[in-house]
């Protein structure tokens, strides 16, 4: 899309105008939706593997309650792995917008809006609606799910490649384990870092729905359709990207 | 005029053990110093953990004694947090324990105190047949006592000494004017140090089927971890059993017919040796093998008490809980106390370490400073020795029927009295009659726990208190045993289901201790003054003194 | 490089008596017990025909001597098969027949007459604090004897979790600065044979090896020979089956404990402990601690006692102050995530009630429709 198209709203001169536009591309959507499918799937089923509790009877043959949770888990971990290289690559291939998560921390830009935002959630001040992320949103994107999910993917990987000593994971990520401290210590952080995603689910829904009904600005859909919606004066594809 | 020696290494001890002995101008000792020379800090490292690991930590104080502490740590935890175990976890432990004690005589008297006694170089000289003779004249029902069996054992010394490749045994005092034994005495114990090298492995097992492997067998707070399931195959069942059992008839025949009749043999070349290494005279025993709860000290096996001075006339009391009985002093020992003070029972006690020695590599330590890793445990202020002959001698004063028919059926053989066992030689053959006691007081065990499962008691653990949510926010306790060198006990302080203090009294420290505020010397050092050395650089007599006590530094410093 | 010829074993087997019959069923046996393919046979045969007896150094540091226990406790080879005709066992402290001056004379000797020939075995570990007090022999702090002793030396072997990663006495807090042979050697080849102790036969299985092919295991990541430490205990454990199904131990002495069930919730370090106790197991096969009811405390790895608690399924969180499980760790974060969140919804309700939201964005920001790259 070349230009962006304004909706005009306002009956009267002078009252703001309102503006619509694709900000997530499909992979994007995919990517995310791909993400928060797997990562809820790998939370239950992590948490059931740390302590199961149904109690099959009988002989064992006929049973496989753990095998098969385990089995979600790993392939639920396969897609957390496919949806972040979906994103990686779209980060590079992708518009502005999915570049405006990343952490500029070189740009002066960037740590003003972080305070600017920060404040004015914290004062529940409207402030700018931004197009792209703001970079409080992006850091936390960065944090919780890049880096968290980086994690979760390596060290669940080197717990993998346990099971195939000499393997493809075991030459690729094996050596996590000695690094960490041995494979009980990686469990133990794996395990550990599993809840940074609850902190970040629980953190990540509210802003969203507290931005959406602030600003009106149709953020829940937009993870759906790619559309944003915007008044005039909004940032655009935020300001450390120009 | 005072020559001193210095003996570091001691070899064919656990750990490290340093003596240096002052000898007058016979050669005969004058004085001595024991000096422990590691320490790893367990007691340090306890603080803080969940005290239902502590067992585990404790059993890798020793490897030689595996077993004793985790055994005693659990006692300690299960008195804190007043746990009764069921019968057959009182059963299996006493199993295990006497299993241990039987493996670690063994293996001290054939692999660490035999080259003390038989010249392997003299075997060379023996004669096949005259051996086979002497053998079968010492135990006419070993099955092994052949001329060919000696003559391929003679063989194989032959060549690996000709081999130019000594091993283990190039270097040490063969030849020596001390060692007394006939060529063909040395060839028998030659060999039996292999048959009893190759043996000692089998009846290890026992931990293995209930521990799950040996050395380092595993232990619980509460009982034991190996479930019975008679009608199933995935648990304690009628198979293991009949390993146990059959590792149990092993063992009584091999002490019956190999180990005692050979330390017999042994011990009447050497008569004056029950005169030599007597020391302290005093033996102190806490007691063990609990026929009703570890709480009915009446009903123990191994009866509890002290002998002061050699009077077998009394058997004194002794309270482990009580803080006026035991108490550890640190005078001559690299450790501080808080305040100055000299002397505290394990409850209270402090390891705080505190290097004053020289600076290695150093040729001398100082008997007036600080010079052992050891602290110096006195009962009532008395230096005391543990170990198998002070539970000989406590079960013999106690008037126990079975302890005096092992002993007098011995001293007779020998043609000696009882003050014949105050001595270097006696600490020998009293642990080796305590095993003879020890192999058929395993069987009986052995069948206390066939009848308990037949009466339909098969459970191993009460986990009532397993959950830290059930203990009290704070309790203390204590557990002993008897371990094979002697009365072990740990204290431990427990607290928010943490352990706040955890503190360790070792035979070995008793026996190794170095001189307390008092200047009283520890057991070591005392059976060492008055033996005389027909060499000063070649320590053979030393090194008797010291192996009868049948060391364990790693135990003793922790 | 000696004054004496040393010895083949195969020279010294057959001077024992043994003929070549039995001797080649011994060299089918050994090769079987190290797991080789029976065409490797042949080599065994020539390495004991043709290679002298090494000698063999055995230093003791900060230590148990378990591992030396669990090693005279091996029944293929037996004990003193390995001492008497394979290598020379000259220098153990805990084994030799001399002492004091007598017995260190043995190891100068044997470091000046085998310079770069001896193997050099250290069962335990060195404490580095305090210039090494915490451990002397003959006067000399031990971890100067274990450098001189490892100088001249063809290769080092590790006993046991000791020498290999520190074992007990590195536990927290390390009261004597306990460091593992690795951190103390450089420029040898070491192989760790972790365990607390090693399986006897995985320990003679070791010296075996290097005797009969003259060559060092192959190592893992960690320098274990992948041979005895190639997979963990998990996935040879005859519980396994149980663990898949979903049926648990969950408390001792319970049905499941007497029916064989899988020990996973009451800790068991095996879906994380290299070892081959599930194979080869202990005592000649007779068990290993699973086998026994009682879970893997994960003896081989490194800092298992740290681990802790062993009964737990996870270790507590080693971040100082806080040492608590994971999952208090993170249940006490996602309710303080929550309470943030909704002091902040309240606080927004209280003010949307009094003071309504007006816009206050500021005036200078950019036009929608700067610097696009693309849509
Ligand atoms: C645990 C599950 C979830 C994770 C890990 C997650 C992660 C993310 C990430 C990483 C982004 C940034 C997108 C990008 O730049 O690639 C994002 C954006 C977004 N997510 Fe989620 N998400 C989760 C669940 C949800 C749910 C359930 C919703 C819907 C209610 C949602 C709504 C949104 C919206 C509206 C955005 C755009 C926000 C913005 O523009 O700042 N997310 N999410
Ligand atoms: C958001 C991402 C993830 C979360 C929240 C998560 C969560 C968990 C949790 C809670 C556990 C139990 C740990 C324990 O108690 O021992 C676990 C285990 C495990 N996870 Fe993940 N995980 C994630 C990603 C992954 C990925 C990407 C993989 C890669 C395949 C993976 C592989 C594993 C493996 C192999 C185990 C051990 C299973 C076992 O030992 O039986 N995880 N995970
Ligand atoms: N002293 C000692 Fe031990 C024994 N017996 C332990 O308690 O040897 Ni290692
Ligand atoms: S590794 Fe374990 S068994 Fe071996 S010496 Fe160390 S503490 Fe003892
Ligand atoms: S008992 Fe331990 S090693 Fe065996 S299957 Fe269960 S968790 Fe794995
Ligand atoms: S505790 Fe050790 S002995 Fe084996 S089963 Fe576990 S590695
Ligand atoms: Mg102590």
């Amino acid at each position: 899309m070349a230009a962006t198209s304004y909706r005009p709203l306002g009956i009267h001169s002078g009252e703001p105008t309102f503006g619509r536009k694709y900000v997530w591309q499909w992979p994007v959507r995919l990517a995310h939706w791909i993400n928060a499918a797997s990562v809820l799937t790998l939370f239950l089923s992590g948490l059931y593997i740390s302590n199961p509790v149904l109690a099959p009877n009988g002989e064992p043959f006929n049973h496989f309650v753990m095998g098969r949770i385990r089995e979600i888990h790993f392939v639920a971990g396969y897609a957390l792995l496919f949806g972040f290289l979906i994103r990686v690559y779209w980060f590079y291939a992708g518009n502005n917008y999915s570049r405006s998560g990343f952490p500029f921390v070189w740009k002066a830009a960037w740590w003003n809006d972080l305070r600017a935002q920060a404040w004015q959630y914290l004062k529940l001040e409207r402030g700018h609606v931004h197009l792209g992320h703001n970079a409080l949103a992006g850091l936390a994107y960065t944090v919780f799910v890049v880096g968290l999910g980086w994690i979760q993917i390596f060290t669940g990987l080197a717990l993998y490649s346990e099971s195939n000593p000499g393997g493809f994971w075991d030459t690729a990520v094996g050596w996590i384990i000695p690094l960490l401290g041995g494979s009980w210590r990686v469990h133990m952080w794996h395990h550990t870092c599993a809840w940074g995603f609850v902190v970040f689910a629980i953190l990540h829904l509210y802003i969203v729905m507290f931005d959406s009904h602030q600003f009106k600005n149709g953020l829940i859909g937009s993870i759906i359709s790619g559309y944003k919606f915007y008044e005039e004066g909004d940032l655009d594809h935020d300001r450390w990207l120009s | 005029m005072s020559k001193r020696i210095v003996v570091d290494p001691i070899t064919r001890i656990e750990g490290h053990l340093r003596v240096e002995a002052m000898l007058d101008d016979n050669n005969r000792i004058q004085d001595a110093m024991s000096s422990g020379t590691m320490w790893r800090g367990l007691e340090v490292i306890l603080q803080g953990r969940d005290p239902r690991d502590a067992w585990a930590f404790c059993e890798r104080i020793c490897g030689v004694c595996t077993t004793v502490h985790a055994l005693a740590s659990v006692r300690s935890v299960e008195n804190s947090l007043g746990i009764q175990v069921p019968r057959n976890a009182d059963i299996i432990r006493n199993i295990m324990f006497l299993t241990q004690m039987v493996q670690d005589h063994v293996v001290h008297f054939y692999h660490l105190h035999a080259l003390d006694w038989v010249d392997v170089v003299s075997a060379l000289k023996a004669d096949p047949a005259k051996t086979a003779a002497l053998a079968q004249s010492v135990s006419p029902s070993w099955p092994t006592s052949t001329p060919g069996y000696f003559s391929d054992v003679a063989a194989t010394l032959k060549k690996f000494v000709e081999s130019g490749q000594l091993g283990i045994f190039q270097n040490a005092y063969w030849g020596h004017p001390a060692y007394k034994l006939p060529p063909e005495a040395n060839l028998m114990a030659v060999a039996h140090y292999l048959e009893a090298l190759k043996w000692q492995k089998e009846l290890v097992k026992i931990h293995t089927v209930f521990g799950g492997k040996n050395p380092h067998p595993n232990y619980l707070v509460g009982g034991m971890a190996c479930a019975f399931n008679l009608q199933g195959d995935n648990a304690i069942n009628m198979e293991r059993l009949n390993l146990v059992r059959d590792k149990i008839v092993e063992a009584i025949d091999v002490v019956e017919h190999l180990y005692i009749p050979d330390l017999l043999a042994v011990a009447s070349f050497y008569p004056e040796w029950t005169k030599i290494g007597g020391g302290l005279g005093n033996y102190m025993v806490y007691g063990d093998l609990p026929q009703n709860g570890i709480a009915d000290v009446s009903k123990f096996r191994f009866p509890r008490g002290v002998i002061l001075n050699k009077n077998l006339a009394e058997v004194l009391p002794l309270d482990p809980a009580d803080p006026g009985q035991i108490q550890e002093s640190i005078a001559h020992s690299w450790y501080q106390y808080p305040n100055n003070q000299t002397a505290l029972h394990p409850w209270d006690g402090v390891t705080e370490p505190h290097y004053t020695g020289p600076k290695p590599p150093y040729k001398q330590l100082d008997e007036k400073g600080a010079y052992s890793w050891l602290k110096s445990p006195r009962w009532k202020g008395h230096a005391v020795e543990v170990g198998p002959l002070s539970r000989m001698l406590v079960g013999f004063a106690s008037g126990r029927a079975d302890f005096k028919e092992v002993v007098t059926e011995a001293l007779g053989k020998l043609k000696v009295g009882p003050e014949a066992l105050f001595s270097t030689l006696g600490r020998t053959a009293a642990r080796g009659l305590e095993t003879r006691l020890c192999v058929h007081w395993l069987l009986e065990e052995y069948e206390h726990l066939v009848a308990n499962l037949k009466n339909g008691d098969s459970s191993v653990a009460d986990t009532r208190h397993w959950e830290p949510s059930t203990w009290p926010v704070e309790s203390k306790g204590y557990g002993f045993t008897e371990a094979p060198r002697g009365a072990l006990g740990h204290w431990v302080h427990i607290k928010d289901a943490k352990i706040a203090n955890y503190q360790i009294v070792v035979p070995s420290t008793w026996n190794a201790s170095p001189r307390d505020a008092q200047g009283q010397h520890g057991a070591y050092e005392s059976a060492l003054i008055g033996t005389p050395m027909a060499d000063a650089k070649r320590p053979i007599e030393l090194l008797r003194t010291i192996h009868s006590f049948d060391p364990c530094l790693a135990c003793a410093s922790h | 490089m000696t004054s004496q010829r040393p010895q083949t074993t195969y020279d010294l087997l057959r001077k024992h008596g043994v003929d070549r019959r039995s001797f080649l069923k011994y060299c089918t046996g050994l090769a079987a017990a190290m797991g080789l393919d029976a065409a490797l046979v042949p080599q065994v045969v020539r390495a004991m025909e043709t290679k002298p007896r090494i000698p063999v150094i055995w230093l003791h540091g900060l230590e148990c001597t378990c591992c030396s226990e669990s090693f005279i406790r091996s029944s293929h080879p037996l004990a003193q098969d390995v001492i008497l005709n394979m290598i020379s066992l000259d220098y153990d402290d805990t084994l030799q027949a001399a002492a004091g001056d007598q017995a260190e004379e043995v190891r100068r000797r044997i470091m000046k007459d085998y310079k770069g020939g001896y193997l050099l075995a250290v069962e335990g570990n060195a404490p580095t604090k305090d210039g090494g007090v915490y451990c002397t022999i003959g006067g000399e702090a031990f971890v100067d004897i274990l450098k001189e002793t490892a100088a001249d030396a063809k290769a080092v072997v590790a006993w046991g979790s000791c020498a290999s990663h520190g074992c007990v006495q590195n536990a927290h807090p390390n009261p004597t600065g306990a460091k593992p042979v690795k951190e103390i050697l450089t420029g040898k080849p070491i192989i760790n044979v972790p365990g607390c102790p090693p399986i006897a036969e995985v320990m003679t299985g070791v010296l075996t090896y290097i005797l009969t092919f003259g060559q060092l295991p192959d190592l893992d990541r960690q320098g274990r020979p992948k041979m005895f430490y190639g997979q963990r205990i998990h996935d040879k454990c005859y519980r396994r089956s149980y663990f898949d199904a979903g049926q648990f131990v969950e408390s001792w002495d319970d049905d499941g404990a007497r029916k064989g069930w899988c020990l996973y919730k009451m800790g068991c370090r095996g879906p994380s402990t290299y070892n081959s106790c599930s194979t080869i197991k202990w005592n000649n096969g007779v068990s290993y601690p699973i086998g026994s009811g009682h879970g893997c405390i994960g003896c081989s790895e490194a800092g298992f006692w740290d681990n802790g608690p062993f009964y737990e399924r996870l270790s507590s969180v080693p971040v100082p102050g806080i040492q608590s499980t994971p999952d208090t760790v993170g249940k006490t974060l996602t309710v303080l995530t929550g309470v943030g969140v909704g002091a902040h919804l309240v606080s927004h309700l209280v003010q949307r009630a009094g003071v309504p939201l007006t816009g206050t964005r500021t005036p200078e920001a950019p036009a929608p429709e700067a610097s696009e790259k693309k849509d």
